[in-house]
């Protein structure tokens, strides 16, 4: 019944969100007003999750256990849900059918509460921050079951990839974000009118972003799963144009190559920060102008920070 | 024969609004995308509907005609676009403006905005403004987005960017008020083309088609494609007692008797209905009214 009850809420969030826009507000019971309603909900939803891990215990110690092992692996999931399944999944021999379908359903029930979260903090960026002071405060002792750095793995991560550059080579996105103070992931076609006007602004974005240990890096959507008319129908525009930053392609079954696919306004560009996750909202259309300019130059502020 | 053809014809005419709205649906399946926000990108888009209907349009099931071929023709890649065109040519010996008349969603929203009651106007005397329409075809599909290019050979498509309010409403509008990204993203170019959609609007509820009639460069296609398209209608000359009926009751301002096959007629059947000696049916074929005028 409570899961039931999750999953209509969380549907519900999603509707509403969708008809509302993120800019649009209130309206709803399930979105917050302000944010003070916004933190005592994710609070709440917070205490939910610990309620769920602190019902099985033990079978969470687990599961916890082997998380430890292979920490890193979490970097890769954008829901401490989806990392909690899939650590369960890895070493599902270890429990009985029983024990398994529990951990399953109870998992279920974090993705979507991390889904709730992850939106609640879309809406109020410092949610996070001021739920978890207020926790601090509360409890003292800071008893939460949920590793501590479970909060940044709720913002939006860019999906990692194994990529290659036009001419080949590789290129790795965590090393690729982590080595760049801000990566600014611009997806383009050769086609696209206003994707090639921008390419020179862009180009001169790189050139200031490098002073600054920045990077642009293309994606021609054209180019996925290295197509290799498409390749040299890129580089011949890319060199018309006088570009001298990366363009990259992934596979198209990739997370990466999904993320691609999924996007339907072109040009689009994504701020990314160090440590991979995606800045605010994309920029949708050409950066041309000096509106657009000015929304990307305060992502990319924000993303230094 | 002649009696059973004008009953369907008959049959035809009264169920047009059905026919407008089931092919509306069927050219904008994918319904959820409203919610989702979003346009489904599948491989029907590889296909053109026949009627005038925004690839973008979040539910669309195929390509606009209108809207591919500015697109391929403004790409560096190519010169001309070979597959739409001939795909034009064949909707249009196939149907003529009967598309007009009964598949194209725009034409039906025009035809559903005209029920609205008020003082409605003729448009017979504004005659010269049908010729519009080619000047539209020529200069904003064909010519401007093929020669007017940038550095590297691109062209606009003019007419999607600058004109078409079908855009506005099934692309823009639903897409912007799912799409925080894409409202954002609206500027100058976006309330242009509104002013231009409400103004069509406005226009529609006053006259009858406002904008097939003097804009549509697709209706100006098959308009041109009406005089050789198997689909037409058929004036039995034995029967007609030139009451003029026909052309009083007809909304494009057509003579039906005079020019069976003129460029304006959009097929939907009001003068069979009208005629009280039951002289006039949809015909499919090759010259039957070739022969009725021998």
């Amino acid at each position: 019944m409570k899961k039931i009850l999750t999953l209509v809420l969380a549907v519900l969030m999603i509707l509403s969100l969708g008809a509302c826009g993120m800019k649009g507000g209130s309206g709803t019971d399930n979105e917050p007003k302000n944010l003070d309603e916004a933190v005592t909900m994710y609070k709440d939803l917070m205490a939910q999750e610990n309620e769920i891990l602190s019902k099985n215990k033990k079978l969470w110690e687990t599961v916890f256990i082997a998380a430890d092992k292979g920490m890193t692996l979490q970097e890769d999931f954008k829901n401490y849900g989806d990392f909690l399944q899939d650590t369960i999944d890895s070493i599902k021999d270890k429990f009985s059918d029983d024990e398994l379908k529990t951990l399953k359903s109870e998992a279920k029930k974090i993705q979507d509460i991390e889904k709730k979260l992850t939106k609640l903090e879309e809406m109020y960026p410092e949610v996070a921050e001021k739920a978890k002071e207020d926790s601090m405060k509360e409890s003292g002792d800071g008893s939460m079951c949920v590793p501590a750095d479970s909060v940044s793995a709720n913002t939006k991560k860019f999906p990692s990839f194994t990529a290659k550059d036009l001419d080949g080579n590789k290129v790795d996105s965590n090393k690729l974000f982590a080595g760049n103070t801000v990566t600014v992931m611009n997806f383009w076609f050769t086609t696209c009118k206003p994707c090639v006007g921008e390419l020179k602004d862009l180009e001169a974005l790189n050139k200031k972003l490098a002073k600054k240990g920045g990077q642009v890096v293309g994606v021609n959507s054209f180019t996925l799963d290295g197509d290799k008319k498409a390749i040299s129908e890129a580089k011949d525009i890319l060199s018309k144009k006088g570009i001298s930053y990366k363009n990259i392609w992934f596979k198209s079954d990739s997370d990466a190559g999904k993320f691609t696919s999924e996007l339907y306004s072109y040009p689009t560009t994504f701020v990314i920060d160090k440590s991979g996750n995606i800045v605010g909202d994309p920029i949708v259309g050409a950066i041309t102008s000096s509106d657009q300019m000015n929304a990307l130059n305060k992502l990319i502020d924000k993303a230094m920070k | 024969m002649d009696k059973k053809q004008n009953a369907v014809s008959k049959l035809l005419s009264r169920w047009r609004g059905l026919i407008q709205a089931g092919a509306a649906l069927l050219t904008n399946i994918h319904l959820p995308n409203f919610f989702r926000g979003g346009i489904y990108q599948g491989n029907g888009k590889a296909v053109c509907v026949p009627g005038l209907n925004c690839y973008s349009c979040p539910a669309a099931s195929g390509a606009c005609p209108i809207g591919a071929f500015q697109s391929v023709v403004g790409s560096s890649k190519f010169g001309f676009s070979y597959y739409i065109t001939g795909f034009l040519i064949l909707l249009g010996v196939m149907l003529g403006r009967f598309i007009c008349g009964f598949l194209c969603p725009f034409g039906w929203f025009q035809d559903l905005l005209h029920k609205i009651p008020g003082r409605k106007f003729s448009t017979r005397k504004l005659k010269p403004l049908t010729y519009l329409k080619y000047v539209v075809l020529a200069l904003t599909v064909i010519l401007l987005p093929a020669l007017v290019v940038n550095d590297v050979g691109m062209g606009d498509p003019i007419f999607c960017k600058y004109i078409c309010p079908q855009g506005v409403l099934e692309g823009a509008i639903p897409l912007a008020a799912v799409d925080s990204g894409i409202r954002a993203a609206l500027g100058v170019l976006f309330t242009q083309k509104l002013i231009v959609l409400i103004a069509v609007l406005v226009l529609s509820i006053l006259f009858y088609r406002p904008f097939c009639k003097w804009i549509c460069p697709l209706g100006a296609f098959y308009g041109l494609m009406n005089k050789v398209s198997l689909m037409g209608i058929k004036v039995d000359d034995h029967k007609c007692v030139s009451c003029g009926k026909c052309a009083a009751i007809c909304k494009m301002d057509v003579d039906i008797t005079k020019s069976p096959n003129h460029s304006e007629c959009i097929r939907c059947g009001k003068c069979i209905n009208a005629c009280p000696t039951n002289s006039l049916c949809f015909r499919y074929g090759l010259g039957n009214d070739m022969k009725e005028k021998k």
